[in-house]
């Protein structure tokens, strides 16, 4: 049946044909810009990620060389292990702004035990990570104070303690077995880089494919719905917060192989970068969403770009406007509005 | 002046909608619907769940715009940009979920979109004025509420009352009320009634969608009946009958067995027994046993005490005395993990809030309270499995389990997370409202599947604002009255709707 002989026999059939094309049409392209739009917003950070590549080749025929590919991610690991603990915690919809306190604090007892220790010094560093993680999840959780506010506290109390233990001096880290352990190569590849994968991937593993990484997942994306669905909010809670603080403990040790030394401000800011990059990499605030890798893109993006600017030799105080712009730019493109009603 | 609400010139108007289609997606929602608004009606929309009848009072209301078609007001194009526009015309909708702000006043509520109109020099608020022709409007309704009330002091019935409100200050001469009662008690519900018609008499259109027969047939001058997005017919007047309309909105003839019958059993061991239970310190002890195989229905006005009953036993509330038996054992939840352990599942009432995560994959919440697991690993293969085997069961409409709830109709939403509570072969299950706001295909198939597994020896308690609902599924009924039990009765006696009644007033 065509719309040609409609129009001579009813004008009214005519209208419903002419109403009926439109609205297939409308539909289709909705849909369209709909898929799109949906495009952009998954593969924006990959899209950004190797846009800053080419540029920066392109700018500085040095970005490219092997040796500035080993810089980037011995700069990628600390920020990584941090951030992919956070993942847990953003997922489940809370934050953790003391992570850099608490990294800062496993690389002071990494750097005292370290002399006696040699390697063995990540039990203790990872204890100490371990111990400040779950007591920022017991107050959190069994106080019932928002976990924003028992992080900045804990962010200041664990900067006061550094400063106790080492009265804002330097410690020198430089027993072999443990820069060597942490900081060292085998074939060329940095010992940091082959722990910063193998916690990738463990990560990867506990949040896509185990039953607690879906009740993390849950407790971010409805908490009063997992609660009363029988899954154990509080424990899963302070489960998250074990997790990251064990990670920042890693992540200070490998900090102090890198740097040799543990200093009172080691780990300061750390905790922003960390967010902001979860955050780059497609992983909203407010819970419920995101992934792994795409924690792994917005390290690999934050540092690049950090590292780039540095070899084009950036004003520094223009790269911080950069990466700023940055931040706001890849969320303002990658975020699902559809999910979040109310933007606060 | 504007704004002062006054009823005695409303202006009639005529609302034409021709040939509207409008798609979500893959979701057809309207399909070339066609029909008329007239004045001085009331116009009830009847049709299930995702049948289109929220979009339609949307695009009339300027919230949502159609992909095709025309709309006339009076005989005049309208194209409505978004709400404002709408009411400039004047046509305001009440939505269908409360918007009531509860920090704010009364008055504050009603203007929420328009305080300007009182502001005086210096972009102060003249907030006198603005509660004096607020009271304006409520009096017109004759609900006996005062703007200086508490806000909080208001019940649900109340507060719709107060959108109504707030809809009428912009004038209007056709209202739209979305679902308005969906959640009110019965006596709140006649409150909103007696609202409507009442407008009616002042010379308002209003247009209205209920999933109660009951009101529409109360109310309705003309019945327009959606199916799968299109206008499948209108009653008008005397046409108007029950039978009628659940043919059409459903499609099928719907027997009048809306609820499956009752078995005859031998008396079964008791599962839960409730002794000496307060809700408050100030109640009465209140005793209960649930036996396997049975359906025991609470019933009561809101705030009787029936959902804190079932939130005790769920593990979610404290009760403020006594003790629960579970197989004779004693039973302390302190977490409503512990009453899933136990065999307890719970449907709350708030199904989008407490039921399921809406953007998650209803794959997702269907295996929520008990994932397939090898040790700590999900597994993924058997969790498709099992919600295949939910969907099939309590005939979810879907066609892909891994599309977000947020994409099913209320209906189908509640079917979800009846199959993720069934998913954990409970012995005990605690329904709240299951079938609120849900249209009468779904609700059959809802009770259908209850009733089969209670003859196979699952124990429901059931609280349910829907005394017919409540009288048509359960073996027993308690009634309750400000959290003392005020009635019980055996159902396999006939028993009839104003007895019930007469214990919970």
């Amino acid at each position: 049946m065509t719309t040609d002989t409609l129009k001579e026999e009813d004008p009214k059939a005519r209208d419903l044909a002419k109403s009926k094309q439109m609205a297939s049409a409308v539909k289709s392209q909705q849909a369209a810009r709909r898929r799109s739009m949906g495009m952009v917003k998954n593969y924006f950070p990959i899209a950004l990620l190797a846009l800053l590549c080419i540029a920066f080749a392109l700018m500085n025929h040095r970005f490219v060389t092997l040796s500035n590919l080993v810089t980037v991610l011995q700069q990628t690991v600390t920020l990584l292990v941090v951030a992919l603990g956070l993942t847990f915690v953003i997922i489940a919809g809370s934050i953790d702004l003391s992570v850099g306190s608490i990294v800062g604090m496993a690389t002071v007892v990494a750097a005292m035990t370290a002399p006696s220790l040699g390697a063995l010094a990540i039990i203790p560093a990872c204890a100490v990570g371990l111990l400040a993680g779950t007591i920022n999840g017991f107050v959190f959780v069994k106080g019932k104070v928002p976990s924003f506010i028992v992080t900045l506290g804990a962010m200041v109390v664990y900067r006061g303690i550094i400063l106790i233990f080492t009265s804002g001096t330097t410690i020198s880290i430089d027993d072999e077995r443990f820069v060597n352990a942490f900081g060292g190569n085998s074939l060329g590849v940095p010992h940091s880089v082959v722990i910063a994968v193998v916690l990738t991937v463990v990560c990867l593993l506990i949040l896509d494919t185990t039953v607690f990484g879906r009740e993390v997942r849950a407790v971010g994306g409805g908490e009063r719905v997992a609660a009363l669905t029988g899954i154990r909010v509080e424990r899963v809670k302070i489960g998250i917060y074990m997790l990251l603080g064990l990670l920042a403990g890693v992540a200070g040790v490998l900090n102090g192989a890198w740097s040799m030394a543990a200093t009172a401000q080691m780990g300061t800011g750390l905790e922003l970068d960390a967010i902001g990059a979860v955050v780059v990499g497609g992983t909203p605030l407010t819970g419920g969403q995101g992934s792994v890798l795409r924690t792994v893109l917005g390290c690999l993006i934050m540092v690049i770009l950090s590292n780039g600017m540095d070899m084009v030799g950036l004003d520094p105080y223009i790269q911080n406007i950069a990466k700023g712009v940055v931040l706001v730019a890849a969320v303002f493109v990658t975020i699902d509005r559809s999910k979040i009603s109310v933007m606060k | 002046m504007d704004g002062e609400g006054r009823g005695d010139e409303v202006q009639t108007i005529e609302l034409t909608a021709e040939h509207l289609f409008k798609s979500y997606g893959s979701t057809r929602a309207l399909v070339d619907v066609s029909t008329t608004l007239r004045p001085g009606r009331i116009h009830a929309f009847a049709g299930e769940n995702g049948a289109g009848k929220s979009t339609l009072l949307k695009i009339l209301a300027g919230v949502e715009s159609a992909d095709g078609g025309t709309l006339l007001l009076n005989g005049k194009p309208y194209r409505p940009r978004n709400l404002r526009d709408a009411e400039e015309h004047g046509i305001a909708l009440v939505f269908q979920e409360l918007t009531i702000n509860p920090s704010l006043g009364i008055a504050e509520n009603i203007y929420i979109d328009r305080m300007r109109r009182f502001s005086r020099r210096f972009g102060t608020l003249d907030a006198k004025k603005m509660r004096r022709t607020a009271q304006i409007i409520i009096d017109r309704l004759d609900i006996g509420i005062s703007v200086e009330q508490d806000i909080a002091s208001l019940d649900l019935g109340q507060l719709k009352c107060i959108e109504i409100c707030r809809a009428l200050s912009t004038q209007p001469s056709l209202i739209l009320l979305d679902e308005a009662t969906a959640f009110l008690g019965w006596k709140e519900v006649e409150a909103v009634l007696a609202v409507m018609r009442r407008l009616r008499e002042e010379g308002v259109t209003l247009g209205f969608v209920s999933h109660h027969i009951a009101e529409v047939m109360g109310v309705a001058d003309t019945v327009i009946i959606l199916k799968d997005g299109a206008n499948v017919g209108e009653l008008h007047g005397a046409d108007i009958n029950a039978e009628t309309i659940h043919t059409r909105m459903v499609g099928r003839e719907v027997s009048a067995e809306l609820y499956p019958a009752r078995h005859e059993r031998a008396a079964s061991k008791t599962l839960l027994e409730l002794s000496g239970i307060r809700l408050a310190e100030s109640t009465e002890d209140l005793n209960l046993t649930v036996h396997a195989g049975e359906v025991v229905g609470i019933a009561g006005l809101k705030g009787a005490g029936g959902e804190q009953i079932i939130a005790i036993i769920a593990g979610d509330q404290r009760a403020a005395a006594g003790a629960m038996a579970l197989n004779g054992s004693p039973y302390r939840p302190r977490l409503p993990t512990d009453g899933w352990l136990a065999g307890i599942s719970y449907v709350p009432g708030d199904r989008a809030r407490e039921g399921l995560i809406v953007d998650f994959s209803i794959l997702d919440n269907l295996v929520m309270a008990a994932s397939p697991h090898r040790g700590p690993v999900f597994n993924k293969a058997k969790a498709v499995d099992i919600a295949k085997g939910a969907v099939r069961r309590l005939s979810i409409k879907t066609n892909d389990i891994r599309a977000p709830c947020s994409s099913l109709s209320g209906g189908n939403m509640q079917k979800v997370v009846l199959g993720k509570c069934l998913g954990t072969e409970p012995r005990l299950m605690l329904l709240n409202n299951p079938t609120r706001g849900v249209d009468v295909g779904a609700r059959q198939d809802i009770y259908r599947a209850i009733r089969k597994l209670v003859d196979g020896g699952l124990a429901v308690l059931l609280v349910s604002e829907d005394l017919t609902e409540l009288l048509g599924i359960s073996e027993r009924l308690i009634v309750l009255r400000r959290g003392n039990v005020s009635g019980s009765f055996d159902l396999n006696q006939p028993c009839t709707e104003q007895e019930v009644v007469r214990c919970m007033v």
